[in-house]
């Protein structure tokens, strides 16, 4: 829209400035650059923190800033942590209530389902846990308001115990038989509950202390493939099923992520448009609330997807293989000084280089970007709105509307973007993570020609900045520069940048009132 | 006959697009009251920022008192005793009378700003322009005129020799501007010269030793003592027959297409106001600069919510909330600001004409119809003779007849059926304003209801089939084409007696 010819020189600029970085890297370090492992990290980065610059730039575009970025990221990532926290519970496991030693009994809720002669699996904490036998199931009596049957047990408990708060005393599930174990694979009694992938059986014994197992598969018939073996199991042992209760599925628990992004965004454009608020105060006040809610919902304890390896970390690690194997290595000439050459082959150490998944997901924000930006009125809209809301309002354009749109986008862009660094990293330290991921994304933006006079930028200028971002971090690693640096070197590069970007403009505008 | 204080010669100066100045030439004698007036876009501003050191001249040379000079700033404007008093007053709200005077040339004790220097210093000057208030009084407080007095007392501060004064009169009231008058007179004995710049030929003739009319950036003619008549002053000004200028053909009147019951706007609220516009029917709403007439525009498109009343737009009531639902109802407004509002001026003109009908033409999805955007600015850069490179040019860098035909393109692109324009031909140069004038009387022919709001009483008078004139907010007449003349608008303008007064 607009100065087209000017958008596209800074893109040129800025692209230059990427490829001279580029050149250096090359000249300097090309052993530690030109590896298939840094070149995927390099995408990766790239990709993760380039997601939240085409966020901003949503925002900048439209006039507006948006400090919130970094701690929303963490809330997210925090939140999905949360929805996708998983809960282990054994099969028909009951409360105890009450314990008395005088007639051997244990008192359980009323719906307990146990029959005389069942063995059961006590357990209430490390030290007070074992199998017992149900002697006699007793009559349903009233323990403070609660309704409870009363199982006399063997072996009796040790002392007197009773519940007159809510907490329960301690836990009790049925045990099966384990008909045969064989390696990693075992069969329990036909009556057993069904388990699957994951679900997990605690084996015990009366005397043996007990281990747990996680299932893999369904073998044949009832039999169950566990994921180890263990020589010290055998069909002596009793199973306790157990099984696996996440919160959330997946699918789920990232809809109600980014529902919630969504909806956080909203309330920043409305109380931006409709209250007058100033952009940089909503988001600064969003920067700390959301950084203390991520805290607190977290007890401030570093969480992650421990459960989630297969399916989250898969797409975190996985990658798409190119088919294209390289390695920069050293060739020492005869006249001794150093050189290198990129060997192609995977006898001589090359290795597959490969697209992070991340990556694509990265180009499909970017494709869709581009197009909402640039194709739709909304778009359009946007752009008119952050060169002169005014105007824009004159020409019959919901002005507020299109505002709040703009925080909205930048809000989901940081959801996904808070998904996506949370499976990345996959261990979130609520107290850091995400921190002056806002200032990143902001730069980049910068960088990538977004002014924050609003209206101007591109989706592309933008992502050519993060590249530009990370690669500059890259640089600051292989070339070994001080890292205390990094920041001074990137503020430098991005005030280089911006400087020079102005500096055209004057030349520009000099050059056509000489002309005129 | 004494020496001239100040002399320019053959001053030029181009903007991109416009040429704002050619080659104009003037003196001033110490204690002259001289006027200048002309249309607007006539070059009179661009003379005075260029003698107050706002902006360079191109060519041209200034001397004071027979001493080539040049000023690259208003201070060194200043410094050779050149002040101007901005029709928007450069005053500090938050600040007192004293500290205003003084702005920028504090009196200073070991470092520290003099107060009590200050406050005796202002009240001299205060005395000198006949303001009874304390220096300590902060300017916010003060009405417009009075902080229009401050404005002049601190000019005085600075030894100014020439004062130059852009339309002091268009926010002040009657009473205001007869005090004014006396300063002005006052001053005159004082040996201060002062240009002044008007549009109400009445003050002119009143207050001027003589008046030199400028027309298209050129110097045009002087007039002296008994020449300066209102007929004489119009004609120069004009420079052509009027009658011709504004070319009217009568055509057919239709329905009422928009009809406005007891409106109230928040500017005004102890006021509302009711009218209605037929269509094909051109109605003027005349005024001074002030008097409510944008106010009344911007709640009629949506702008500002109005606090009571309703309107009827072809027959049913409707309640406009925001400029979007007013362009659903067919209503277009070409605002006073073309700038701030009528343009988005760092985009080009295609953008600029396509972006009211972007929703409007868009495919399913929201994508933007690019190609009807496309035929549309050709449409209308040729309908309009829009006077550009190409569809793609930066809509800044027209001159500001084709920015204003920019703005109407963007609005013919949507058909509406009522165009309200406020103050169309500002700023615009008299070229473009007769095609402006062509265009209105076409809409009109082809039965759009057309309700504009002017300041320029020839262009009510001219094109104008009815009118309403407002006053302090309220309507205080209408007055029919045969009805129309500038005395009748006048007296309804500033409220009968005041007119009187203000003539002598």
């Amino acid at each position: 829209m607009g100065d087209r010819g000017t958008g596209l020189l800074k893109i040129a600029g800025i692209t230059t400035l990427l490829l001279v970085l580029w050149c250096i890297l090359i000249w300097e370090s090309p052993l530690s650059f030109l590896t298939p492992n840094n070149l995927e990290n390099l995408l990766r980065r790239t990709a993760l923190y380039g997601v939240l610059g085409i966020g901003v730039a949503f925002v900048i575009i439209s006039s507006g800033i948006d400090l919130s970025i970094g701690s929303l990221v963490c809330l997210a990532a925090c939140l999905l942590a949360l929805f996708l926290q998983v809960d282990y519970v054994p099969v028909g496991q009951v409360d105890v209530w009450q314990v008395r030693v005088e007639d051997s009994t244990i008192s359980v809720a009323a719906d307990h389902g146990f029959t005389q002669g069942d063995e059961l699996w006590y357990y209430k904490d490390r030290r007070n846990k074992g199998l017992v036998k149900v002697v006699n199931v007793g009559a349903t009596t009233q323990l403070n308001g609660r309704s409870i049957a009363t199982l006399t047990v063997d072996p009796p408990p040790k002392r007197d115990q009773d519940s007159r708060e809510t907490k329960p005393l301690g836990k009790i599930s049925s045990t099966f038989d384990v008909t045969d174990y064989q390696g990693s694979q075992t069969t329990l009694e036909s009556d057993a509950p069904d388990l699957k992938h994951n679900d997990k059986i605690l084996f015990v014994h009366a005397s043996e202390t007990p281990r747990e197992k996680t299932v893999d598969r369904k073998g044949d018939g009832n039999q169950l493939v566990l994921t180890d073996e263990d020589s010290g199991l055998n069909a002596e042992f009793r199973a306790v099923p157990i099984r696996k209760i996440p919160f959330m599925s997946i699918p789920l628990a990232i809809l109600s992520v980014f529902g919630i992004v969504l909806s956080l965004g909203i309330i920043h454009g409305i109380l931006i448009t409709r209250l007058k608020l100033q952009p940089f105060v909503v988001t600064l006040c969003g920067l700390l609330i959301y950084r203390g809610l991520s805290r607190w919902l977290t007890n401030d304890q570093t969480v992650g997807f421990i459960e989630y390896q297969e399916t989250l970390g898969e797409v975190a690690t996985g990658r798409w293989e190119t088919g294209i194997q390289f390695m920069p290595v050293k060739v020492n000439p005869v006249d001794g000084a150093d050189s290198w050459k990129i060997v192609w082959d995977s006898a001589e150490g090359a290795q597959m280089f490969g697209i992070p998944y991340s990556f694509f997901i990265f180009l499909t924000v970017i494709v869709t970007a581009i197009i909402f930006l640039n194709l739709t009125v909304w778009g359009r809209h946007l752009q008119a709105v952050g060169r002169n809301e005014e105007a824009a309002r004159y020409s019959g354009i919901s002005t507020h509307r299109i505002t709040t749109l703009a925080y909205m986008l930048c809000a989901v862009l940081t959801g996904l973007g808070g998904v996506m660094f949370a499976i990345d990293s996959n261990s979130i330290a609520p107290s850091s993570f995400g921190n002056f991921f806002e200032l990143y994304a902001i730069a980049a933006a910068v960088l990538g020609g977004c002014s924050l006079r609003g209206g101007e930028g591109s989706i592309l200028g933008v992502v050519v900045g993060t590249a530009l971002m990370q690669t500059l971090y890259n640089s600051i690693v292989l070339l070994k520069i001080p890292d205390e640096l990094e920041f001074t070197i990137i503020g430098a590069v991005i005030l280089f940048g911006v400087a020079g970007d102005e500096l055209a403009r004057m030349l520009a505008a000099k050059f056509r009132s000489k002309e005129a | 006959m004494t020496e001239n204080l100040l002399e320019v010669h053959r001053l030029s100066k181009s903007f991109p697009g416009v040429r704002a100045l050619h080659q104009v030439s003037l003196a001033l004698k110490p204690g002259e009251v001289l006027s200048v007036i002309g249309e607007n876009g006539a070059g009179k501003s661009t003379l005075m920022k260029i003698l107050a050191g706002v902006q360079p001249a191109d060519s041209g040379d200034i001397f004071m008192d027979g001493k080539k000079t040049s000023f690259e700033t208003t201070r060194a404007a200043m410094d050779h005793g050149i002040v101007l008093i901005h029709q928007e007053l450069n005053l500090c709200d938050n600040l007192n009378v004293g500290q205003n005077i003084f702005l920028g040339r504090e009196p200073r004790k070991l470092g520290i700003v003099n107060s009590r220097e200050i406050n005796r210093q202002s009240e001299e000057f205060l005395d000198r322009v006949g303001l009874s208030v304390s220096p300590k009084t902060i300017v916010g407080r003060l009405t417009i005129g009075k902080q229009q007095m401050v404005e002049i007392a601190k000019a005085l501060s600075v030894d100014a020799r020439v004062l130059i004064m852009d339309e002091p009169t268009s926010s002040l009231s009657s009473k205001e501007s007869a005090s004014l008058f006396e300063l002005i007179e006052s001053l005159r004995e004082q040996g201060v010269s002062i240009i002044y710049i008007s549009h109400r030929l009445a003050e002119v003739k009143r207050l001027s030793d003589r008046v030199v009319v400028l027309r298209d950036g050129e110097y045009c003619r002087e007039l002296i003592g008994d020449e300066i008549t209102h007929s004489n002053m119009v004609s120069s000004m004009v420079g052509r027959d009027v009658s011709q200028f504004y070319n009217r053909t009568a055509h057919p009147i239709g329905e009422t297409v928009l009809k406005v019951n007891k409106l109230t706007t928040p500017h005004w609220p102890k006021h509302s106001v009711s009218l209605e516009v037929k269509a094909g029917e051109i109605v003027g709403l005349a005024g001074l600069v002030g008097s409510g007439r944008t106010e009344l525009l911007r709640s009629i498109f949506g702008i500002d919510r109005p606090l009571s009343g309703n309107l009827e737009v072809n027959g049913k009531t409707v309640q406009i909330r925001s400029p979007r639902e007013a362009v659903e109802h067919g209503i277009a407004l070409v605002p006073e600001d073309r700038k701030q509002h009528g343009l988005i001026i760092d985009l080009s003109v295609q953008d600029n004409i396509g972006i009211a009908g972007l929703r409007k033409h868009a495919s399913r999805f929201g994508f933007v119809n690019f190609k009807k955007q496309k035929s549309d600015t050709d449409t209308m850069i040729h309908r309009l003779d829009i006077k550009t490179p190409s569809d793609r040019q930066i809509s800044k860098f027209l001159s500001g007849g084709n920015q204003q035909k920019v703005v109407l393109g963007k609005w013919l692109s949507m058909s509406p059926k009522l165009l309200l324009l406020d103050e169309p031909t500002r700023g615009v140069d008299i070229g473009a304003k007769q095609e402006i004038y062509q265009l209105i009387e076409k809409l009109a022919s082809e039965s759009m209801a057309i309700l504009f709001v002017s300041s320029e009483l020839e262009e009510v008078i001219g094109i104008s089939d009815r009118a309403y004139v407002m006053h302090e907010g309220q309507l205080t007449g209408e007055l029919d084409r045969s009805e129309l003349n500038e005395e009748s608008i006048m007296r309804l303008a500033t409220n009968t007696a005041e007119l009187e007064e203000a003539k002598i």
